[in-house]
C-alpha cells in the first residue's frame, strides 16, 4: 500500500507529469480537454502501465468512440514505429465523473502511453496539453470545438492536429504547436526536430463574393423595405405568398444587408459552429452572419439542440448572429415551432437531458416563409381551394405565441410581368447594408443592439410619439385590431423606421407603416372565417 | 320563435323513422300509404312492403324511438311529417319532398311571400361576400324571403345581409346536419339568430351523425323551395351547383352574379351566365325574375321595389374631402384585392404615405384591408 501513497504525493506535485512508484510501475498524467456543449472542460488524462497480464482498460465515464481509441492509438503508435507496451495498461480519465466523448483523446492517451512507458521522457511533456484524433498510419486528424477545446486547456504549450491549427491559434495564439503525424511530433518533442509552423492567421474579415445581391430582386418593394426594417431592427419576419412570389429568393438575401459580426460575436459563431462540427472559413474568424435553411424534415434536436452520445448544437444555435430561415414554416412539426419559442424570447436554448444540461447560445434573426394555405393560392382572398378544414388544420401548427414574436408580417403576391423582364432595379444590397448599419448605430446610442431587443419599460422612454402617431394606436387599440402585445412590438418596428428615414421622434408615418408591415399576421391568427 | 307544440304520435314516430338511417327516398316509401306510426310498426315486425328484406326491422327498435324524441324535446326541435298538418305546403307539392322534416324557429314564414335561395362558396372573396350581403339586405326589404344554407361565405353573408338590415326580414337556413350539431361559435350564433326571425330547416334527426352526402342532398330542398336561385360566386366545381342542377330539374329560374374572369371563386358562375343563367348586376334584376316565377301564384305576394334602391351603385362617396394623398391611394384601390406593394406601385407614393392614407381609408369605410390584401368595399 505503500506505492499509493507515492501516486497520491506525485499527482499532487502538480509539475512533473511522471512518477515512478516500482521499478516496473509508470504513471503519466497528460492535459487535456473535452467538448461540454459549445464549452471546453479540462480533462487529465492519467495512464499507468503496470506489471501485469497485458491488457488496456478505461475508466472514468468514456463513451464508444473513446473506448475504441485503445485500437487507434495501438495502430498509430505501431505504424509510426513505436512500441506498445505488453503490460497492464490503465487509463484514467478526471473528473471522472463527467461523461468523456469524442476521438480528441486519443492524442493524449498515446503521449501518456509514451511517457508513462519510459519511450519518451517525461521532461519532454511538461506544460503540454494535447488534443487530437488518431488515424491507424499515426496521422493527427482535426476534431470538432478544436477553439473551445484549445481555450479549456491552460498549459504552456497545446499540441493540435495541424489541420485544425489555424483555428486554433485564433484562441490560443503562441501556445499552438501543429503536429501532422505522431512520429513527428515525437521528434519534435524530444527536441530533435523543429516544431512547424502555425499557418498565418487569415486575418479578420474575409468578404464573402457569393452573397446574393438584393439588386437581383426585381419589384417588391415592399418585401424590401420590410427586409431591410429587419436587419436594422432585428425584428423577426414573415413572409405569406403563394408559390412563386419570390419568398426564398428575399429570405436568402437578408443576410447580405447584415452588418458584419463583431469580434466578440465572431469568436462565438466560430466555437458553435466548431463544436458542431460545421466547417468555418477556413481558419479565420468568420465576419459574415451566418444564413442557416434547414428543412422542415429536421427533427427538433436537429433545429433545437440535443442528441444522444453528446449534446450538439442544433441549427438555432448554427444561427446565432445570423439568420435562421424557415421555409414552408407551415410544414414544420408543431412541436419543434413551439420550441423556438424559448430561444426567441431568452436568446439562448436549454438543453436538459438525463445526462446533462447545455446552454446554448441562440440569438437570431427569424425569418418564416408560408403558403397562405396548403393550396397556396389563398393569399388572394377567394382564389383559394381548399376546404375550410384543411386551411385550419394547416394554420393550427403555428401557434399564436409563436405567430406573436413576429413583428413584421407581409403578404406576397406574385411579381408582375413587367417587372421581371426588365423593370427598375431597386438599391443593390450594398446601399441597403449601409442604411442598416447607420440605423443600428442608432440603436447603439440606446443601448441595445438593435430596437428588437429594448425592453418594454425602454420604449416609452425612448421613441417619443407625435401625438398623432399616438391617436392613431389608441383608436387601432379601442378598435381590438391590436393588442397589447402586438402594441409594443409595433412601436419597436415604427422606431425603427424612424431609425432609417433619419427622423429624431415617431410620427403617423412610421406608425402607420409599421402596423401595415404587420397586416398579414391578423389571418394566420384568426384562422379562416366569415 | 314559436314554442315548439308537444308532438303527436304521428310526429314523434316520424321522427323515428328518419333515425333509421334510410336515405330520402326510402323514407318516402316508408310512409307512403302508411302514416308515420303504422309504418314504425310494420317495420318493427318486419312486415312493411318497403322493406322486404327487413334491413331495418332491427334498427326499429323502442330504444331508437325513446332516444330521437328525447333529443327532439331537449334541443326544442318541432318535427314536421309529410301529408300532415303543420308541413310547409311551399315543399309538399316537391317530387323529391323530405318526408319528415326538423325545424327551429317559425317555418311559417315561407308562406305567401316570394323567396330566393342565395348560395355560393365558402371561400368567397370580398366581392362575393359583398354581393351576397347586398343582395340579402335588398332582398329583404323588397319583401322576399332569403333560402340559403348556413355555410361559411356567401350563405352566411346572405342571411346576414338580410337579418342585419333595417326593415330586414327572416330568412330561412337549410342545414346538411343535425340541427344540433356543434359547429364554430359564430356559426351557432349566426343559426340562433336565423331561427328568431325566421326558420332553420334540417332533414336529419338530431342527436344522429351527419355524412357528407347529406350536404348534396339537402340543396334539392333549397332548390324545391325557391321561386329564383341566385349564385353568387362559385368555383368551377362548387357544391353550389348541385343546387343549380336541382333547380333546372325544377324549372326554377338560375341566375348568376358575373365576377372577373381571373378570380377563380368566379370560374363557376361564370360559366353558368355563358350557359345561359341570367345576370345578377343588382337586386332589380332579381325581383324582375321574382315576378316572372310568381307571375301564375297568387298565393304569393310581389316583391315591393324600392325606389332608389339598386341601380345606385355607383355612389362610391366621392363627395368627402380627402386631401390628394388618401385620395391617390383610393384610386389605386380596386374591387379586387391586392397586396400593398400594388397599391404602393399604382400610387407611386411612398411606403409610409400609402400605409398612413390606407389607415385614414378603413377608417373612413373607404378601403377594405384582409390579410395584407387591399380592395375598395362595394357599396
Amino acid at each position: 500500500m505503500a506505492g499509493a501513497h507515492h501516486v497520491a504525493r506525485s499527482l499532487s506535485n502538480g509539475t512533473d507529469n511522471v512518477s515512478r512508484i516500482w521499478s516496473s510501475t509508470m504513471l503519466a498524467s497528460i492535459p487535456s480537454a473535452i467538448l461540454h456543449g459549445v464549452d471546453g472542460h479540462p480533462v487529465s488524462v492519467e495512464v499507468h502501465v503496470s506489471a501485469g497480464l497485458p491488457g488496456f482498460t478505461v475508466v472514468g465515464l468514456p463513451d464508444a468512440a473513446v473506448r475504441e481509441s485503445r485500437d487507434r492509438v495501438r495502430a498509430a503508435l505501431l505504424s509510426s514505429h513505436l512500441s506498445w507496451p505488453s503490460r497492464r495498461v490503465t487509463v484514467n480519465l478526471a473528473p471522472s465523473g463527467v461523461r468523456k466523448t469524442g476521438a480528441g483523446l486519443d492524442l493524449p492517451i498515446a503521449i501518456g502511453l509514451l511517457v508513462a512507458a519510459e519511450v519518451l521522457p517525461s521532461a519532454c511533456v511538461e506544460r503540454t496539453g494535447f488534443v487530437g484524433e488518431l488515424g491507424l498510419d499515426g496521422t493527427l486528424r482535426p476534431v470538432p470545438g478544436i477553439a473551445s477545446l484549445v481555450a479549456a486547456i491552460a498549459s504552456e504549450r497545446i499540441v493540435v492536429p495541424a489541420g485544425a491549427s489555424a483555428e486554433a491559434a485564433l484562441v490560443a495564439d503562441g501556445r499552438v504547436r501543429p503536429a501532422s503525424t505522431v512520429a513527428e511530433l515525437v521528434a519534435a518533442l524530444r527536441g530533435r526536430a523543429p516544431w512547424a509552423a502555425v499557418p498565418p492567421p487569415a486575418g479578420m474579415p474575409v468578404p464573402e463574393a457569393s452573397e446574393p445581391d438584393l439588386a437581383d430582386v426585381r419589384g417588391q418593394f415592399v418585401a424590401r423595405r420590410a427586409l431591410e426594417i429587419a436587419a436594422a431592427g432585428g425584428h423577426h419576419l414573415l413572409l405569406v405568398g403563394a408559390p412563386g412570389s419570390g419568398k426564398t429568393m428575399l429570405a436568402t438575401r437578408l443576410r447580405g444587408i447584415l452588418p458584419d459580426l463583431t469580434r466578440d460575436e465572431s469568436l462565438e459563431v466560430l466555437r458553435i459552429h466548431s463544436a458542431a462540427g460545421v466547417t468555418t472559413s477556413g481558419g479565420a474568424f468568420p465576419s459574415r452572419p451566418p444564413f442557416r435553411a434547414p428543412h422542415h424534415g429536421a427533427t427538433e434536436v436537429a433545429i433545437v439542440g440535443g442528441g444522444t452520445s453528446r449534446l450538439r448544437p442544433g441549427e438555432i444555435s448554427l444561427s446565432h448572429a445570423g439568420v435562421l430561415f424557415l421555409d414552408e414554416l407551415g410544414e414544420f412539426p408543431a412541436t419543434v415551432l413551439d420550441a423556438l419559442r424559448q430561444p426567441l424570447e431568452e436568446h439562448v436554448v436549454r438543453v436538459r437531458r438525463a445526462r446533462g444540461a447545455v446552454d446554448f447560445p441562440a440569438r437570431f434573426l427569424l425569418v418564416g416563409a408560408m403558403n397562405p394555405c396548403p393550396c397556396g393560392e389563398g393569399g388572394l382572398p377567394g382564389a383559394c381551394r381548399c376546404s375550410d378544414v384543411m386551411r385550419r388544420r394547416y394554420l393550427r401548427r403555428l401557434s399564436a405565441p409563436l405567430l406573436d414574436r413576429f413583428d413584421l408580417a407581409i403578404a406576397l403576391g406574385r411579381p408582375d410581368v413587367e417587372d421581371l423582364l426588365g423593370g427598375p432595379p431597386g438599391d443593390s444590397s450594398a446601399e441597403v447594408a449601409a442604411r442598416v448599419r447607420r440605423a443600428r448605430a442608432v440603436a447603439h446610442g440606446r443601448g441595445v443592439r438593435c430596437n428588437a431587443e429594448l425592453p418594454v419599460e425602454g420604449i416609452e422612454d425612448r421613441s417619443t410619439l407625435s401625438a398623432d402617431a399616438a391617436a392613431l394606436l389608441e383608436r387601432r387599440l379601442r378598435s381590438g385590431t391590436l393588442s397589447a402585445r402586438g402594441l409594443h412590438r409595433v412601436r419597436r418596428v415604427a422606431l425603427t423606421i424612424a431609425d432609417l428615414d433619419g427622423a429624431s421622434g415617431v410620427d403617423e408615418r412610421q406608425v402607420a407603416e409599421a402596423l401595415q408591415l404587420r397586416a398579414a399576421r391578423a389571418a394566420l391568427v384568426s384562422g379562416a372565417g366569415l | 320563435m314559436t314554442a315548439s307544440s308537444p308532438l303527436t304520435d304521428d310526429q314523434r314516430y316520424g321522427a323515428a323513422l328518419a333515425a333509421l338511417g334510410a336515405s330520402p327516398g326510402t323514407l318516402r316509401r316508408f310512409l307512403d300509404g302508411y302514416g308515420a306510426t303504422a309504418a314504425w310498426e310494420a317495420i318493427a315486425r318486419g312486415r312493411h312492403r318497403a322493406d322486404p328484406q327487413r334491413r331495418y326491422r332491427d334498427k326499429a327498435v323502442p330504444e331508437t324511438f325513446d332516444r330521437v324524441v328525447a333529443m327532439c324535446a331537449r334541443s326544442g326541435v318541432s318535427v314536421m311529417v309529410l301529408g300532415l298538418p303543420g308541413y310547409p305546403p311551399a315543399l309538399a307539392s316537391d317530387r323529391q319532398a323530405p318526408a319528415v322534416l326538423f325545424s327551429t324557429g317559425d317555418v311559417s314564414v315561407l308562406e305567401g311571400r316570394p323567396r330566393v335561395a342565395v348560395v355560393g362558396t365558402r371561400s368567397a372573396t370580398p366581392y362575393g361576400l359583398g354581393m351576397a350581403s347586398e343582395l340579402g339586405r335588398d332582398l329583404a326589404r323588397a319583401g322576399v324571403v332569403v333560402v340559403s344554407g348556413v355555410a361559411l361565405g356567401v350563405d352566411s353573408a346572405a342571411h346576414a345581409g338580410a337579418l342585419g338590415s333595417e326593415g330586414g326580414g327572416p330568412t330561412v337556413g337549410v342545414l346538411g346536419a343535425p340541427l344540433d350539431a356543434s359547429t364554430t361559435r359564430a356559426q351557432m350564433a349566426l343559426r340562433d339568430a336565423i331561427a328568431a326571425r325566421g326558420a332553420v330547416l334540417s332533414e336529419i334527426p338530431p342527436g344522429v351523425h351527419s355524412a357528407r352526402w347529406w350536404f348534396a342532398v339537402r340543396n334539392r330542398v333549397m332548390a324545391a323551395l325557391a321561386h329564383v336561385v341566385v349564385v353568387v360566386e362559385c368555383h368551377q366545381r362548387g357544391g353550389s351547383l348541385h343546387t343549380v342542377a336541382a333547380a333546372l330539374a325544377r324549372d326554377v329560374t338560375i341566375m348568376a352574379v358575373p365576377g372577373s374572369v381571373r378570380s377563380s371563386a368566379s370560374a363557376g358562375t361564370n360559366r353558368l351566365l355563358v350557359e345561359g343563367a341570367a345576370p345578377v348586376r343588382d337586386v332589380d334584376d332579381v325581383l324582375t325574375a321574382v315576378e316572372l316565377a310568381i307571375v301564375a301564384r297568387p298565393e304569393v305576394s310581389p316583391p315591393q321595389r324600392t325606389p332608389g334602391e339598386g341601380r345606385s351603385v355607383a355612389s362610391d362617396g366621392t363627395g368627402r374631402s380627402l386631401g390628394a394623398v388618401p385620395n391617390r391611394v383610393r384610386r389605386a384601390l380596386d374591387q379586387d384585392p391586392a397586396t400593398l406593394e400594388v397599391v404602393v406601385r399604382r400610387s407611386g407614393l411612398p411606403l409610409g404615405d400609402v400605409s398612413l392614407a390606407l389607415e385614414h381609408l378603413a377608417e373612413a369605410g373607404l378601403a377594405v384591408g384582409e390579410r395584407g390584401w387591399w380592395s375598395r368595399p362595394r357599396r
